[in-house]
């Protein structure tokens, strides 16, 4: 008697489970659901990742472990060039720790690709990406972008009225901002290095010369921006559209411009390295961040969702609505390292 | 000759003699094996490995990277000056006179020494800053000025921020030192006619003199090594110091090569400062500590005491106060551009910091584990050195050799280090790298100079005699030790170990190349942070780290049997 009882409460939990489980495993795809047991032996999986700050990146992971339970998810934040520099530490001493790479530096992808040390693996979710960002995947397949944002005109509203603030980037340039501008060092931050590069291509050199002549306030990263507007040290930025606008969120008395001569689009990629400790659980990753959930986890921290047919956070443009422009590849790798010794040239740092 | 010398010595060392050979082979493991490293990069050709000086000559081929040089130079010297004008002064009023309010200057000065450089930088920002600085802020209001005068990012701030956060290196060095001048020897000079601030300045300062310079020494290349600071306030105040110089070697592509030739001049102005040290101190005997009592009296001030609690508290203002005031208002503001007001204040940040936010929490863990296993090893190391130098138990030149080792990794700046100990230690034999204990023993090695320094002077003052007495007696090395040299120490032990560990918790430049996912350290996070312009966190965490950092050295001392004023129990 007693032995029947518990052999129907085993049948129960059974059930139980089968039906919790169910929803996720049954609108998997057979692809989703190979990949979901390989990446389930692996147990976890470490990404490298300059793309968000500390709490989208964790948000993101525990994200990944709601949809997929029993694969953890680990991630070391931290700025493109740190991250690069550990990357090829572990490499030299084939201590592999990452099995996904997300650098905001281009160049990264392009001197791994040619060194054959990523995995060339095609997402089955590339279909959901937004059209205008499938033309900066790897052609083949090395890495793909898997995320994006703007980079732009913020100021402090308490300093600066609507009316006054600049509504393109030449506008900074305007002796009224004299001592009251505030940028990034692109030796330090992808986003900056950029960004000069987009104002090289679409002023000239011409446009560093003159707003030196402002004399910005120059920090390193493009989040410093941030920090300077809000302690009311400067009034105008060239700083990032998501850092700014959680900081807004928050209650800091800031805003954004939409550059009329476009702002400028980050897109970051990732890519799976071939000695890749868990390298199931990292395509698993990747496809999720292909999908709906990171996607709307990202759209919350302001960020651009990469994959169709996502609203954009209240408040925020959507991307159809927002002129942006961007160098090529070839621009940025060639030019990146051009500018940065330029930078130092005429700013003296 | 000089190996069939040592081989001869050895030979005649007591039993105790593996304990200086083991301190010796670990050594060798901290200091040499990675300096090896370094300087056999600095001659490697980036890819193919050859033997080249194109990295000197890179390091050395612009304007740019000389100026920085000089910066740093100029950095080093003037803090360091200043330093000793915070420094001194202080140490003096709390270990000699009848100032009051004593507890509450060792306790701004202990605060100040916890706050992180950068944190501390991020403050004074704040304060300084040309447009919006507070301080500038109320001249404007209150003079109707059109701008205010203070404009931290210059090397004049930069000298200012960095001496506020080093001179505590200064203060306990001196005051240690000056804690163990007997009040017989000061008598003496009054009993001849001297006044109070003749005797002060002719016979007291005098004795804590080796102190003063092996602080000023230590701090002059803390400052040439600091990262954080100059990354917030030298680059937009348009200038470089040798670190901002460095990271730009790391750039993608990183150059190891160049940014070790790049260190190599750090290294000779330690050998230099060292060698001046020595020919200053050596002339003199400075054995104070004697062992035949001695007695400690206050020097009454009078009226003057006002004046000297007036200056103590006018540093701590700058160094403690005013940067604490605005970075508790950061922390407990919904957002900290809003400045003080009721409906911005939460509890919200420091609630998620400590206790939704598992990173900070396991990194809260690491650095204090990390922290104290590196001060114990390096005090322990230290100890052992100092001891064998002073007493001469390996001869003088190797002596000179091994305290030069122990002094060296101060001035390689964190991030140089952290590569020296990747590229010794990633390899077989020794695979550390992923785990703590890289992190450990490159907090040791890094802060092994700041021990040694300390306790250099410690048994430099203690007379060889009371040792003698014991081994006449019959006893070995290691009673005299135990029973004799151990006790007289356990004080500037105590003051070592808060030397060491401090700086260990707040420690950025090596740890953010050495640390991995599961070995994350609070300066790590903060400086995260810094990068992503979330400064109501950062601020938090800050507070954090300050606030259990000052709980467990009161708690330490308690359990010690001294109060946090270092004040013996019986005397």
């Amino acid at each position: 008697m007693k032995r029947r009882m518990f052999g129907r409460l085993v049948a129960l939990v059974g059930f139980a489970a089968t039906i919790a489980a169910a929803p996720a495993s049954a609108q998997m795809p057979a692809w989703e659901k190979a990949l979901y047991e390989a990446a389930k032996k692996e147990k976890e999986f470490t990404v490298y990742t300059a793309h968000y700050n500390t709490e989208e990146a964790a948000r993101l992971c525990s994200a990944f472990e709601t949809k997929y339970p029993g694969v953890k998810c680990n991630f070391v934040r931290t700025t493109a060039q740190v991250a690069y520099q550990r990357f090829q530490q572990d490499l030299k001493a084939d201590k592999p720790v990452a099995s996904l790479f997300s650098s905001t530096d281009v160049g990264h992808y392009v001197d791994l690709k040619k060194r054959g040390i990523l995995m060339p693996y095609k997402p089955n979710n590339l279909g959901k990406m937004v059209d205008s960002l499938r033309p900066y995947n790897d052609e083949d397949g090395n890495y793909h972008v898997t995320a994006a944002a703007l980079m732009l005109i913020t100021y402090n509203t308490s300093l600066v009225s609507e009316k006054d603030a600049p509504k393109n980037w030449p506008d900074l340039l305007d002796p009224k901002w004299k001592k009251k501008v505030s940028i990034g060092h692109p030796a330090f931050s992808g986003y900056v290095g950029t960004w000069v590069v987009l104002m090289r291509k679409l002023y000239g050199w011409d446009y560093f010369e003159k707003l030196e002549k402002n004399e910005p306030q120059i920090g390193r990263s493009v989040n410093d921006t941030v920090t300077m507007l809000n302690s009311k040290e400067r009034w105008v930025a060239a700083g990032p559209e998501a850092t700014t606008l959680l900081s807004r969120d928050k209650g800091n008395p800031l805003a954004v411009i939409y550059p009329t001569d476009g702002a400028l689009l980050m897109v970051s990629p990732s890519g799976i390295p071939k000695n890749a400790p868990s390298p199931n659980a990292a395509k698993l990753y990747l496809e999720f961040l292909l999908d709906k959930e990171a996607a709307e986890t990202q759209v919350k921290s302001h960020s651009l969702s990469v994959i169709k047919g996502i609203a954009p956070a209240p408040g925020a443009k959507p991307l159809e609505q927002i002129k942006v422009v961007r160098p090529t590849e070839d621009e940025l790798v060639k030019g990146i390292p051009e500018v940065k010794e330029k930078f130092r040239d005429t700013f003296g740092i | 000759m000089t190996k069939l010398a040592l081989g001869d010595r050895l030979r005649h060392l007591d039993k105790s003699s593996w304990v200086w050979l083991l301190a010796i082979a670990i050594l060798l493991f901290l200091v040499v094996n990675p300096f090896y490293r370094l300087l056999l990069v600095s001659f490697e050709h980036g890819e193919t490995g050859a033997f080249t000086f194109a990295n000197y000559l890179t390091a050395y081929g612009r304007s740019r990277y000389i100026d920085a040089l000089l910066n740093s130079l100029t950095l080093g010297v003037l803090s360091a000056l200043l330093c000793v004008v915070f420094g001194v002064p202080m140490a003096w009023a709390l270990s000699r006179t009848d100032m009051p309010a004593k507890g509450l200057i060792w306790v701004s000065i202990l605060g100040t020494f916890i706050i992180p450089p950068y944190l501390g930088a991020v403050g004074w920002i704040l304060l300084a800053g040309p447009n919006a600085g507070w301080l500038n802020r109320v001249i404007v209001e209150l003079f109707g000025v059109e701008a205010g005068p203070f404009n931290i990012y210059s090397m004049t701030g930069l000298v200012i921020v960095v001496a506020c956060y080093s001179f505590p290196y200064v203060f306990v060095f001196t005051k240690s030192a000056l804690d163990l001048v007997s009040s017989e020897m000061e008598d003496a000079a009054s009993v001849l006619g001297a006044s109070n601030l003749r005797t002060t300045l002719s016979i007291t300062l005098p004795l804590a003199l080796p102190a003063i310079l092996g602080a000023f020494i230590l701090v002059f290349l803390e400052a040439i090594a600091l990262f954080g600071s100059p990354a917030l306030l030298a680059l937009p105040g348009r200038f470089h110091v040798v670190t901002t110089q460095l990271w730009q070697f790391f750039e993608h592509p990183p150059r190891v090569g160049v940014a070790s030739a790049y260190a190599m001049p750090l290294l000779l102005i330690t050998v230099m400062l060292y060698w001046l040290q020595r020919r200053i101190t050596h002339r003199k005997g400075y054995v104070a500590l004697t062992g035949k009592g001695g007695e400690r009296r206050p020097i009454p001030l009078g009226k003057w005491k006002w004046v000297v609690l007036g200056y103590c508290l006018a540093v701590c203002t700058l160094s403690f106060f005013m940067p604490m005031t605005v970075i508790l208002q950061a922390a407990l503001s919904k957002a900290w551009g809003r400045g003080f007001s009721l409906d911005n204040f939460t509890l919200q940040n420091l609630y998620f910091t400590i206790f939704e936010n598992n990173l900070t929490q396991t990194a809260t863990l690491n650095t204090f584990l990390y922290a104290g296993s590196a001060s114990v090893i390096a005090i322990a190391l230290a100890l052992c050195i100092s001891y064998v130098v002073n007493r001469n138990l390996v001869g003088p030149r190797i002596g000179s050799v091994l305290s030069f080792l122990t002094m060296a990794p101060f001035v390689i700046p964190g991030i140089v280090l952290a590569i020296g100990f990747y590229a010794a230690y990633t390899r077989p034999p020794l695979v550390l790298y992923g785990t703590g204990w890289i992190l450990i023993f490159a907090f040791a090695t890094r802060f092994l100079p700041i021990a040694f320094t300390n306790s250099n002077a410690a048994i430099r003052s203690i007379n060889p005699e009371l040792e003698d007495a014991v081994r006449t007696l019959g006893g070995t090395r290691f009673t005299a030790i135990r029973s004799v040299v151990a006790p007289l120490l356990k004080r500037s032990l105590a003051g070592a170990f808060i030397l060491v560990f401090i700086p260990a918790t707040r420690e950025l430049s090596a740890a953010i190349f050495l640390y991995s996912i599961n070995t994350q350290v609070l300066s790590v996070l903060l400086f995260d942070k810094s990068d992503e312009g979330n400064f109501e966190m950062l601020a938090s965490i800050g507070l954090v780290l300050v606030l259990i950092t000052v709980a467990l050295i009161l708690i330490g001392f308690r359990l010690m049997g001294r109060d946090f004023m270092l004040r013996r129990s019986s005397s």
